[in-house]
């Protein structure tokens, strides 16, 4: 009974991890201007990868190699982010915008 | 052979030819950088952990870096954006 | 009597219900029209840089003209067509035979892991075997690239130094502690760092998080080199990126406090790097020469002062890598360390 509820949850956390990268491409390949693509793919990375993992954690139980995945997570959750903020500063002081902007500045 | 390890080499052979007929210098650059990355899970699923490590750091990280700065020192990086090679539309 | 004032509010209100919105709608556009008027806000900084780059792309524009205004004139003789599309014809003959001679080579070989593939000697047979008990290393290829084949290695090391060399020589451009320039040729020390946003709050705290720990993986991975995957290329590879990360985030004024970024260090490094790996090879000729047993033995395999010279040689091979690594993006961006 343990086994079925353990594979039921780590199947919901996979799905719903996948769901949201599949979400996320789609957003990536659809969006014309670049901060929108970046929104999305911001989502991939964090949102994802922590449901992927997650259900991944609970499939082995806890040891050694669920740690070693969290800390994986850890680290993306660092660098992602900032990444993306530094993407949006360069469009920002590069790029006309000005024009795109729906609210005047 | 895995249906892992031929879709990883599929990809690598399209990103090789979409290297070259990319007009954009920028997305050309990103390209190398993911073939780079594509070749280093190869060498994963090839059993030699040595050459993915170097791989992904040399391949996926510094190399592509210096592409980066060298495309902004020829000012490959002017137009609205990213790069387009060189303009030769015609100005108004 | 007392002056109205004409913009007031209950004026407002008055005109909005004699005259209807229009009399509302044009006050409003009065105003928007008179603040509108100015410039936004600019930096300096910014339209300087719109002016630089409207200058280069008319320059690259009118290169890019001229040279189709050759192509043009040269293509436009029949006998240059003909000879063109004949060309075109023959290299794409050539090429399809090329690829058909060799696709089918590579259908005639053996598949890969059959025992009568040519990769299967007697010379990968003996390195395997005795690879553990004559080097000492737990890792075979960190063993022959660094025990059995060492002298390949020095070779490798001596094409990144030459290579640093090279670029030390075209590109470097002696700046002193302002950024100004204090000999190149003119036109250098054009500092792009200039344009670009600087001083990022969020970058800096996530650099001095991170960057300690990625030069511990990378010194890790060059310490275990012998014992588990890795070696001196892949953890130098690391460390570079790890010290191009924190030249990233702190800009050159924040490097030039630790001693350790300065072209003298630099030097030094490498070259030292470079001679301990030499000065090591020929005693390692003298001994094997002359039949004798060197003083580093190979130890019991799995710890970490075994297998000869090859964590030393690591350490050598690794900071070479890093150093190179890190010299290229700093000439690359800036001219100078």
């Amino acid at each position: 009974m343990m086994e079925w509820i353990r594979f039921g949850i780590c199947a919901a956390l996979m799905l719903t991890g996948l769901a949201a990268m599949c979400i996320a491409v789609i957003g990536v390949f659809r969006f014309r201007f670049v901060l929108n693509r970046m929104h999305a793919a911001g989502m991939m990375d964090t949102l994802g990868m922590l449901a992927c993992s997650l259900g991944l954690f609970a499939a082995k139980g806890f040891s050694l190699e669920s740690l070693k995945l969290l800390l994986a997570v850890a680290v993306l959750w660092c660098t992602s982010p900032i990444s993306s903020h530094l993407i949006a500063r360069l469009v920002l002081a590069s790029e006309n915008i000005k024009e795109y902007l729906e609210v005047r500045r | 052979m895995d249906i892992l390890s031929i879709t990883l080499l599929i990809f690598i052979l399209v990103s090789a030819l979409a290297v070259s007929f990319t007009k954009n210098l920028l997305s050309s650059i990103i390209i190398f950088m993911l073939q780079s990355l594509a070749m280093s899970v190869i060498w994963m699923l090839l059993e030699s952990p040595d050459l993915a490590i170097t791989e992904a750091a040399v391949g996926a990280g510094v190399t592509s870096l210096l592409f980066f700065v060298a495309l902004k020192k020829i000012h490959g990086m002017d137009a609205a954006g990213g790069a387009e090679g060189v303009k030769h539309e015609e100005k108004e | 009597m007392k002056k109205k004032n004409e913009n007031s509010r209950p004026r407002r209100f008055e005109k909005w219900v004699v005259k209807g919105s229009a009399a509302l709608d044009r006050h409003l556009m009065r105003e928007l029209e008179a603040g509108v008027g100015e410039k936004p806000f600019e930096s300096e900084r910014i339209v300087r840089r719109e002016e630089h780059r409207e200058e280069m792309r008319a320059r690259a524009w009118l290169n890019e003209r001229l040279i189709y205004i050759k192509l043009h004139e040269r293509m436009r003789t029949k006998g240059e067509r003909r000879i063109h599309a004949v060309y075109m014809l023959l290299a794409t003959f050539a090429v399809i035979l090329i690829i058909g001679a060799l696709l089918y080579t590579v259908s005639q070989m053996p598949p890969s892991g059959s025992p009568d593939a040519p990769a299967f000697n007697t010379v990968a047979e003996r390195y395997i075997e005795n690879g553990l008990e004559e080097t000492g290393a737990v890792n075979i290829v960190a063993g022959m690239i660094l025990d059995y084949r060492a002298f390949d290695t020095l070779g490798e090391s001596n094409v990144l130094f030459l290579a640093i060399c090279s670029v030390l020589l075209l590109l470097r451009v002696k700046l002193d502690r302002k950024g100004g320039v204090v000999e190149g040729p003119p036109g250098s020390g054009e500092d792009d760092l200039r344009y670009e946003p600087q001083d990022d709050m969020i970058l800096q705290n996530l650099a001095d998080v991170l960057v300690p720990f990625i030069l511990l993986l990378g010194l890790y991975i060059v310490f275990n080199g012998h014992l588990s995957p890795g070696g001196g290329f892949s953890g130098g590879a690391v460390m570079g990126a790890g010290l191009i990360l924190y030249v990233n985030a702190h800009g050159y004024s924040g490097t030039r406090r630790f001693r350790l970024f300065s072209y003298g260090m630099f030097r030094w490094a490498t070259f030292a790097a470079l001679a301990f790996y030499a000065m090591s090879k020929c005693y390692s000729f003298f001994t094997g020469a002359n039949h004798l047993k060197s003083i580093v033995g190979t130890g019991t395999a799995g710890s970490i002062f075994s297998a000869g010279l090859i964590l030393p040689l690591n350490i050598c091979v690794g900071f070479v890598v890093a150093f190179t690594m890190y010299g290229f993006y700093t000439l690359f961006r800036k001219g100078d360390f």
